[in-house]
């Protein structure tokens, strides 16, 4: 059967629009690693000191990016381990016990809470630290907690709606499996309807985790230096990946220095494609233990 | 002449988002029988079953006004009231639905399912109890040597055996059945039959069937559900009868 005209303009039109798609993020990526491959190496990360003293602590990095890595990654999975139970439960309240009324009064709230630009937000977690400084204790400072509570808010709305959509787009069939076999509300969130909604919610969160690694808003205003070391505690401030290539890439005195900045970026594409494979791979391994073998669930 | 009633429905009515859709039921179910239910399709025959096991509580916007009184053993309980724990009501009346409806789990966790909700971790209790459930639904030649692999790579007579075997695991008084063979083939229809005559021994069976043929091999009893009505089928031998004598 020939297409009709139409229908033919529709799938040139779709190729061309995937096509452009394809190669933006091909000349993005290719850029970067084109401008930054050379830097990247031992020197950018570790500067002049060993390896191994630097990742034992035995001997501070100055000049390299170690610290902003490592202040990145923590920041990273901080406001995770803040942001992922709260969004969850969240998405499984509105989505699983939520009155029509209370989901639509919680929707809005989120979404407007998804459109707050992140200097906002940023100023908002500068704000709550200014506060708690003069009322509470003065030894509170814009500090990775600060960070990492700050870039949660930011991100809570991706996985409340990701687990909310996820589990209410599952099939009325599916719902009622285990109802009708006796399960109790609870037991049929957790043994099928959460299992079955793991791929919608696992890429929620890898969203979320994309977003916490590359904004600069909000740790700029909460914690984020230019020197701080490797962090010592939460309470402490912080070197970040993108906060570095902003500050190198606005204010550098000589070309091997945004160059260092390209390094940079394409260090922190690296760890974001590492946590995602990671989260991957926690999402396959928890499907396989869930769903197949004699163990008990 | 029905004797030995287990289920009894009174002066019941079924309402989805203010349409009613069952109109003053009234019905006696009899113990360790098929009652077979046809009828015109979208009448609510799946909506009949799922008021036994009070499934419809799970679908937003539905509404029952009546009364069911089931007899476990122990006289007739209102399974309705509002102390009667509806999980345990649905481990008493198992239901099987018009698609086989494997949880995504392997063949070995599906069936122990039920077990695993109510919370039995003795695995040699499991296997048991797993064994003798495929056994009772004709499965287990067919699946003793692929436990582990996933439920969905079973063929569609196989998934629906599956199916009841669940849903016998919990060892049941009253089987619900909604077009259990809709989508299956002769052979595997056949093989459905043999095995609900053979349950009938052990359990109450209520089936929804759009086959005449099937309801005429198996069903002891029979209704029909069209009009927001539960009626008793029209006997057809008694209807000549009765023209034969005017």
């Amino acid at each position: 059967m020939t297409k009709s005209f139409p229908d033919r303009l529709l799938s040139l039109f779709s190729w061309i629009c995937a096509m452009f798609l394809i190669s933006s993020v091909s000349i993005i990526l290719g850029f970067l690693i084109l401008k930054g491959y050379k830097a990247v190496n031992l020197e950018l990360i570790f500067s002049d000191v060993r390896p191994l003293d630097a990742l034992l602590l035995r001997q501070r990095v100055f000049g390299g990016l170690l610290p902003a890595m490592t202040g990145t990654v923590f920041l990273i999975v901080l406001s995770m381990a803040l942001a992922v139970p709260l969004g969850l439960a969240s998405g499984i309240f509105l989505s699983e016990y939520a009155s029509s009324k209370i989901k639509w009064i919680f929707s809005l709230t989120f979404d407007i809470l998804s459109g707050i630009p992140s200097i906002v937000v940023g100023l908002f977690g500068f704000s709550i630290t200014v506060f708690l400084h003069h009322y509470f204790n003065e030894r509170i400072f814009p500090c990775l907690l600060i960070s990492a509570l700050s870039l949660s808010f930011l991100v809570l709305p991706y996985i409340i709606r990701t687990t909310q959509i996820s589990l209410e787009s599952l099939p009325l069939s599916l719902r009622l499996t285990a109802p009708a076999l006796g399960a109790t509300k609870r037991q049929n969130i957790f043994f099928v309807l959460l299992p079955s909604s793991l791929s919608g919610i696992i890429s929620g969160i890898v969203l979320a985790m994309g977003r916490c690694a590359e904004d600069t808003a909000v740790i700029m205003l909460t914690g984020a230096v230019a020197t701080a070391g490797i962090p010592k505690s939460i309470f402490s401030g912080f070197e970040a990946l993108p906060f570095y290539i902003y500050y190198m890439a606005a204010e550098y005195s000589h070309p091997s220095e945004l160059r260092k900045a390209y390094g940079a970026a394409l260090l922190l594409l690296i760890i974001c494609s590492a946590l995602f494979i990671f989260s991957y791979w926690i999402k396959n391994t928890l499907k396989t233990k869930h769903f197949t073998g004699h163990n008990s669930l | 002449m029905k004797t030995n009633i287990q289920i009894r429905m009174e002066n019941l009515w079924f309402y989805y988002h203010d349409r009613v859709i069952l109109e003053d039921i009234h019905a006696e179910i009899e113990k360790n029988a098929i009652t077979a239910i046809s009828g015109p399709s979208g009448q609510g025959k799946s909506t009949f079953l799922m008021i036994l096991n009070r499934l419809w509580e799970n679908i937003d916007g539905a509404k029952v006004k009546g009364k069911v009184e089931i007899d476990f053993g122990k006289g007739f309980e209102d399974v309705y009231h509002e102390s009667y724990p509806v999980h345990q009501l649905r481990r008493r009346v198992g239901m099987v639905f018009q698609t086989p409806n494997p949880l995504p789990m392997s063949i070995y966790k599906n069936i122990a399912f039920p077990l695993t909700l109510m919370g039995e971790k003795n695995q040699a209790t499991l296997s048991h109890r797993v064994e003798t459930a495929l056994k009772k639904a004709f499965l287990w030649d067919e699946v003793k040597d692929r436990l582990l692999e996933n439920a969905e790579t079973l063929s569609g007579g196989q998934q629906q055996r599956l199916c009841i075997a669940r849903a016998l695991v919990p060892e049941p008084d009253i089987l619900l059945l909604d077009e259990p063979t809709s989508s299956l083939d002769e052979a595997s229809i056949r093989v459905i039959e043999a095995l609900l005559l053979e349950l009938k021994k052990s359990c109450t069976i209520i089936l929804v069937s759009h086959y005449m043929d099937q309801i005429g091999r198996i069903a002891d009893h029979r209704l029909v559900l069209s009009e927001r009505k539960l009626r008793p089928a029209p006997d057809k031998a008694r209807d000549i009868q009765n023209r034969i004598e005017k």
